[in-house]
């Protein structure tokens, strides 16, 4: 095989991998200020794509899409917050688990009937020819991917760093119980993480759908990758999540390459079985992940 | 200012303390002292809405407030400094002073300059802060730790400020600087609930005292009454 070819491969393999990190980006969100994450995330991503793609079927256009998608998908983490965590979480229970799978399961049977189980194209507004960069080609998709997910996970970033809301969204990570001493309402904090985290998963839907369409199974695999990337680069470090799922990408899209595409899950599993054995608190990582 | 009338609080099923009651007036630094266990830490957990009182009123400012939780409790102007110091060690001092003053700063933006006024007042208080004010409080000393506390809590200019063992685990030295730093605030008026180890200190700057045994006020009165109560005496100022 000619290095171009591998080149090629590895770039778009770890475009993808920005996905992947952006999911896991979701789960960190909330398990810095509850210590839970959503089990139906991928279903989160599913039918915020569906949402978005109805939104333009209907004639909205592209650029008023993508903040309704969003809102959308923050309602959405707030409904998991309010139906499957917070009662968990008061009780101290580790029913959140099952609660939020059971709530992907709900999600994956409603977007079944409303939308049907086929895979759907999703438009884009921009054209399909690839740029050439020094010898590879990059989609406008590709890039846009990689635009959007620094964008937001930027974004958020700069929220926590510069807003007072930001610190204490910080502060409840740290310390709960210090941080309702300072007036700071933990459970409000966990619902605005639960809705950050919609919110980041309505985005990643709209930025892989034109790449892989959506279908009420799109995510499935999306979020096995994603979870694999959490564990690996552990659930506290944004930079971890981007190096982890890029490098993720690339194996997987090279390994499908070279051995064959029954291989592409492989380099994702070897990974998370090597992270787990050596690290389990991650690589970037401080706190352990509960085993669930 | 801040009264606690016949609480009662535990921990799942065992219950802790039974029927405890106290006044702090305003403007005045009322100690609270006892064995280790005695409840002391309880009692500020319940007044400050961590723990919630399963019997008896607390009232803060004429208003009842358990039952409440804490953040409430926090936005009606108690300021709690709890056992352990408890700072957000991944925040830097700066941003573990702004959170102090959470209840009263705007969420997003212009936060700092609003909060200058206390943050220099804070800085007047604790030269060593201002120094570390970009330093990741969780490396502080635990001196540092302590005033950084400290600081927090007055951060929200609050009406009534709990301290739960400021002199925990500090050199000597440190904690006659801890004490001194009481005695400054004492004259500029703040109310204050002390809890103490050092029990002598505690009671040299009170204006009046609590004694706790197994969950229950003992034995009540001014420094002096207490110096001269033999029992005190012989357990805690010996
Ligand atoms: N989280 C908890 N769960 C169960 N029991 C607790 C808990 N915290 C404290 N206790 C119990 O409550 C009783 C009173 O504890 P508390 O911390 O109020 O004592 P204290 O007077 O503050 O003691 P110290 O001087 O050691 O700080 C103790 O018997 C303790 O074992
Ligand atoms: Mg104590």
């Amino acid at each position: 095989m000619t290095l171009p070819i591998f080149a090629q491969m590895a770039v778009s393999g770890a475009f993808m991998g920005l996905v992947y990190a952006l999911i896991a980006y979701g789960f960190q969100l909330t398990y810095a200020t509850s210590k839970s994450i959503n089990f139906g995330q991928g279903e989160l991503v599913m039918v915020s794509a569906f949402f978005s793609l109805t939104l333009l079927n209907l004639g909205v256009p592209y650029w008023a899409m993508i903040p309704c998608g969003l809102v959308f998908g923050a309602a959405m983490g707030l409904v998991i917050e309010r139906t499957a965590v917070r009662l968990a979480l008061e009780q101290k229970s580790e029913g959140w688990i099952l609660l939020s799978i059971i709530g992907g399961l709900f999600l994956f049977s409603t977007a079944e009937n409303i939308w049907g189980r086929d895979d759907h194209p999703f438009p884009t507004p921009m054209s399909t020819d690839p740029i050439h960069v020094l010898g590879v080609d990059v989609t406008r998709n590709e890039i846009a991917v990689a635009v959007g997910v620094f964008a937001i996970m930027g974004l958020i970033e700069l929220f926590k760093r510069r807003t007072l809301l930001g610190k204490a969204f910080e502060a409840v990570s740290a310390d709960r119980d210090a941080a309702e001493l300072m007036g700071i309402s933990a459970t409000r904090t966990v619902m605005l993480s639960y809705g950050l985290s919609g919110a980041v998963a309505a985005v990643a839907g709209i930025l892989v759908s034109p790449i892989t369409t959506v279908g009420p199974t799109m995510a499935s695999a999306l979020i096995l990758k994603a979870f694999s990337v959490a564990v690996v680069a552990g659930l506290d470090s944004g930079f971890g999540v981007v190096v982890i799922g890029m490098m993720l990408g690339i194996l997987e899209s090279l390994s499908s390459f070279q051995l064959g595409s029954g291989w592409r899950e492989a380099p994702g599993l070897v990974l998370l079985i090597l992270a787990l054995a050596l690290r389990p608190t991650g690589v970037f990582g401080k706190t352990a992940i509960r085993k669930v | 200012m801040l009264a606690v009338e016949g609480i009662n609080a535990g921990y799942g099923t065992s219950e802790v303390l039974s029927g405890v009651s106290l006044i702090v007036k305003s403007g005045t630094v009322v100690a609270l002292i006892g064995a280790n266990g005695a409840g002391k830490t309880t009692t500020m957990r319940a007044i400050s809405g961590s723990l919630r009182p399963s019997k008896g009123k607390v009232i803060l400012d004429g208003r009842e407030i358990q039952g409440l939780i804490a953040s409430r409790i926090a936005h009606l102007g108690l300021a709690h400094s709890p056992e352990g110091r408890k700072v957000f060690g991944p925040l830097s001092v700066e941003d573990n002073l702004l959170l102090g003053a959470y209840t009263h700063l705007p969420r997003f933006f212009g936060f700092l300059a609003k909060a200058q006024p206390d943050l220099d007042r804070v800085y007047t208080l604790f030269p060593r802060l201002k120094e570390r004010a970009r330093q990741l409080a969780g490396t502080l000393s635990g001196g540092e730790q302590q005033m950084l506390a400290i600081g927090r809590a007055l951060m929200a200019r609050p009406k009534v400020i709990l301290l739960d063992e400021p002199s925990m685990g500090l050199a000597p030295v440190i904690v006659q600087e801890v004490f001194h730093t009481i005695r400054r605030l004492k004259a500029e008026g703040i109310t204050l609930l002390l809890v103490e180890q050092f029990a002598k200190s505690a009671l040299e700057v009170a204006d009046y005292a609590y004694v706790m045994e197994r969950g229950r006020i003992a034995v009540e009165g001014t420094p002096e009454a207490l110096s001269r109560n033999e029992r005190v005496l012989a357990a805690y100022l010996g």
